[in-house]
């Protein structure tokens, strides 16, 4: 019975692999009065569906490990069947209801979990619901516009009925992805989430917020085909070679990137750290959608397929490490490298792409998004951009520290045994897809970007090779990289085994050049819990660090209570006062008409 | 064939100006502090005698390749700076890179030597580790402004372009965008590992170094690798601020001119605290890089 049950359910989780292999033609379904339901598959919604395709079987496998957990499967079957509802939609109305199942079914697997709190769980509803109730006012403006609920670009609008559309669309997509400061839900949800739907929820669910993004900019009149002409760019003019309004998206971008970067380096929890090392990677995409031009598009869809592939692999990996010690704090971890070896590549393959090193593909999106800020000469948020990026080799690099390497710092670490098969196969076919992606950037870009770039009315980037990423500034060869690397690496091995002498290996952990003393078991020798802590000399990264955007929520509340007081001070009680500041006001009024000439 | 001949001497060209320009550094830093100092060729000795030390300890396999891809770091990123302008050789592979790829290639040797680092399990050297990714966030954003200023004048990322714009004294990019030369300046000397921002790897400091645990024959890769892409960096400079070279004796004095530049510098002015080197360069170097931005992009 269980086998069975879980055999529906890996069916299930390939569902939307099926729907985009065999989907063609559109579907209509006649709704009431004039209005359709219409259900297409467009390249933009495709290259989504990609994503789900992938990442729904690779974060079900590990699933299939707990006994008797039928209801999660039934909501994550619901999940699946809302993304593929919201991606192949052809009108809004589709696609809010898409958008409504994927927020319920993944609020009742959060719920699933025996670690979510009320905060986190009211956070996450109330949150969404906020999102879902934008979009649905969003939705209401279209139709006031236009007349009607297919997606299309609308014909004619002025700036003011711009902003209308485009407000509360963007409100709706941006609190999806997690923008600071409408990121509240992602942290905790994330982190409290069932460790095995961690993944879902960061590589899948956040996606759905930048399809949202993009699909918006499609809305406009030009759509993004219009070049500056067109788009956000006709709407509301150009600031250098990028759409003016983009550059207020780009820079709600980086500065998300930036304080996450930074609240991601100031984790104690794994899980925590990688949900906002994931703000921080959505908010590279969100500035790329800002820039809006062909090679920013280009580079957030490429982004998002690397960070779907490489949080999926870190969600899992660390998902394994938690089943087999129990234990997700970073102090309380270390030296696994020799009991997790395939964890511990599956989480070296994961950090290089998260810090865009090259030869992984991590590195061929962020080349991209860089040069479309160059393209668009927006140099200060490439600056930005680029500290948000080099401060992500610290949290990288304590992903990797702190639980493999160093110390065992608890008696769980010292035992802990490999993940099991069903966390492995997915690791592995992870790691391999990201290795594939590295060396052939140019392929990716074929197979996966330019269908969209086309079908968007973008010039396509193109790849005169599998290997080559070429864009008008200039490429580079992941083949060559990768050969040159490891041909490097085997000739440097070898002629070091040529060199004469002897290789000793230390006789105990504790066999330590420490400052003159002799170190043992009792001698405090791992750094997990402290790195980071340094930073906050930094006067900048302080202040960052020093707030919170609770604390920015609070600050509010203390500014309105403030200016209410502000008014209340006026109610003194006395009835005179009230018709003296009447009679004040009516001839202040007054004098301000006549001053006009009005009467 | 080509290759064969072209990639060993790359290899050898920055390891022989690698050794020969910190020979020098120690002698003019004696003479400024009116001592003899070292022969010019003590850096050579030092880093043979420590390749042909006899014994060597590991603390594992991720320890032993860590250094490994340290020094296959510093090869790759030399292989993919031009060394010399209209010209086949020391080309290596760049024409198959560009300059962004170069600037990353530059730190991938040291994250991967920091595995090494924490797997030795000594808590100083990744103490070191973190200061110097520390160093390196606060330098990447003034460098990378420059360098993007660089790139946007020539509207390409590749260097060899940039190379082959400026063929006269009148064009050289520190002639025609002084600015972006002021602004990199500063880190560049930080990511050269130079005074006063060397607090990573200073011999005062090599307790709380990343250089902790490694001796023996890894001492002297880690050495060797250090020269080399000390020299690809000066390489890279004189390709995209003075003109590239056209052929080697060319390309020594120029790297040269700008080496005595760096050391002039670095020999006056005491060594920075972590936190202070990253809030400087977020201070002077960026704010500088802000006023080049609004100069030349936005008043243009």
């Amino acid at each position: 019975m269980t086998a069975l049950v879980k055999l529906l359910f890996l069916a299930a989780s390939l569902s939307p692999a099926a729907t985009l292999l065999v989907w063609d033609g559109a579907l209509a379904w006649p709704l009431f009065g004039d209005v359709t339901l219409l259900f297409d598959l467009a390249p933009l919604s495709a290259f989504f569906l990609l994503l789900v395709a992938l990442g729904a079987p690779l974060a079900a496998i590990p699933m299939l490990r707990d006994d008797a957990e039928w209801p999660t499967y039934a909501l994550y079957a619901l999940l699946l069947v809302g993304m593929q509802v919201l991606l192949l939609a052809g009108d809004f109305i589709g696609l809010f209801v898409g958008w409504e199942i994927m927020t319920w079914s993944s609020y009742l697997l959060l719920l699933r979990s025996p670690r979510t709190t009320l905060a986190t769980a009211q956070s996450y509803i109330l949150l969404n619901l906020l999102s879902a109730f934008a979009l649905l006012g969003g939705i209401l403006v279209y139709y006031s516009l236009t007349g009607g609920f297919a997606i299309q670009a609308v014909a004619d609008l002025g700036p003011w009925q711009g902003l209308a559309l485009i407000g509360p669309l963007a409100l709706a997509f941006l609190i999806k992805v997690g923008t600071v400061p409408l990121h509240l839900w992602v942290p905790c949800s994330y982190d409290e989430a069932p460790d095995t739907f961690s993944a879902v929820l960061s590589a899948l669910l956040s996606k759905m917020g930048i399809y949202g993004l993009i699909l918006l900019l499609t809305l406009l009149p030009g759509g993004l085909a219009g070049g500056l002409s067109g788009g956000l760019g006709g709407l509301y003019g150009h600031l250098l070679d990028g759409p003016a309004a983009g550059y207020v998206l780009g820079w709600i971008g980086v500065i998300t990137s930036i304080v996450a970067t930074f609240k991601a380096i100031a984790q104690e929890d794994m899980k925590r750290l990688l949900a906002y090392s994931s703000i921080a990677q959505v908010g590279y995409i969100t500035t790329a959608i800002g820039v809006g031009s062909s090679l920013a598009i280009g580079g957030a869809l490429f982004h998002a397929l690397v960070h779907t592939l490489i949080k999926l692999l870190l969600f899992t990996t660390i998902a394994g490490i938690v089943l087999r010690t129990g234990l997700r704090s970073f102090k309380d971890l270390g030296r696994l490298i020799y009991r997790m070896p395939i964890s511990f590549f599956g989480v070296l393959i994961g950090i290089i792409g998260l810090a865009g090193m090259p030869p992984l593909p991590g590195f061929a999106s962020k080349y991209l998004i860089f040069v479309s800020l160059i393209d668009a000469r927006w140099l200060l948020l490439l600056a930005a951009m680029i500290l948000s990026s080099t401060a992500a080799f610290l949290y990288c690099y304590r992903l990797i520290y702190a639980p493999f390497l160093g110390h065992a710092n608890s008696p769980q670490a010292r035992t802990a045994t490999e993940a099991p098969w069903q966390y492995l196969v997915p690791e592995v076919v992870l790691m391999g897809l990201l290795v594939a992606l590295g060396l052939f950037p140019g392929l990716g870009v074929r197979l996966f970007v330019d269908p969209v770039l086309t079908a968007l009315g973008l010039t396509p980037l193109g790849s005169p090779s599998w290997g080559e990423l070429a864009t008008p500034y200039g490429g580079y060869d992941g083949v060559v990289v990768m050969a040159v690397f490891g041909g490097a690496f085997v000739v440097v091995t070898s002629l070091f085994f040529l060199l004469r002498g002897r290789m000793r290996q230390a006789a105990s952990p504790y066999d330590l050049s420490y400052a003159g003393e002799v170190p043992d078991e009792t001698t405090p020798l791992h750094y997990g819990a402290g790195m980071g802590r340094e930073l906050r000399r930094i006067p900048l990264v302080a202040w960052i660090l020093g707030h919170s955007t609770q604390g920015l929520y609070a600050g509010l509340v203390r500014q309105t209570q403030a200016a209410a007081g502000l008014l209340a001070g006026l109610y003194s009680g006395r009835p005179q006062v009230w018709i003296l500041l009447a009679v004040l006001v009516f001839a202040a009024a007054l004098t301000v008409q006549l001053l006009a000439g009005g009467i | 064939m080509h290759y064969l001949l072209d990639i060993p001497a790359m290899i050898a060209t920055s390891y022989v100006l690698g050794f020969l320009f910190y020979g020098f550094y120690r002698q003019y830093n004696a003479r400024i502090q009116r001592r003899w100092g070292p022969s010019i060729f003590q850096n050579l000795y030092d880093n043979l005698k420590f390749l042909f030390k006899s014994e060597t300890l590991s603390h594992g396999p991720m320890f032993f390749f860590g250094p490994m891809i340290i020094v296959s770091g510093a090869v790759t990123t030399v292989l993919f700076i031009p060394f010399l302008k209209d010209s086949i050789w020391l080309q290596g592979f760049s024409q198959h890179g560009n300059l962004i790829l170069i600037i990353y290639l530059f730190v991938l040797g040291p994250l991967g030597n920091a595995l090494a680092v924490g797997s030795s399990g000594n808590p100083f050297g990744v103490m070191g580790v973190t200061r110097g990714l520390t160093r390196l966030m606060g330098l990447e954003v003034p460098f990378f402004l420059g360098l993007a200023l660089v790139m946007l004048q020539y509207e390409t990322v590749s260097v060899h372009a940039i190379m082959a714009a400026q063929s006269s004294i009148g064009e050289w990019t520190l002639v025609t965008n002084p600015i972006a030369f002021l602004v990199i300046l500063l880190p560049f000397i930080a990511s050269m590992n130079a005074a006063p921002f060397d607090v990573v790897g200073a011999p005062q400091e090599v307790y709380a170094g990343p250089r902790v645990e490694f001796g023996g024959r890894f001492l002297g890769v880690l050495m060797t690798q250090n020269m080399m892409l000390s020299v690809g960096k000066l390489v890279l400079l004189v390709d995209l601020f003075l003109g590239g070279a056209t052929n080697l004796f060319i390309l020594i004095a120029k790297a040269f001119a700008l080496f005595l530049l760096i050391t002039s510098i670095s020999a006056v002015f005491p060594r920075l605290k972590t936190e202070q080197a990253v809030d400087f360069f977020w201070k002077v170097p960026l704010g500088l890089g802000v006023v080049g931005v609004v100069a030349t992009v936005w008043l243009q």
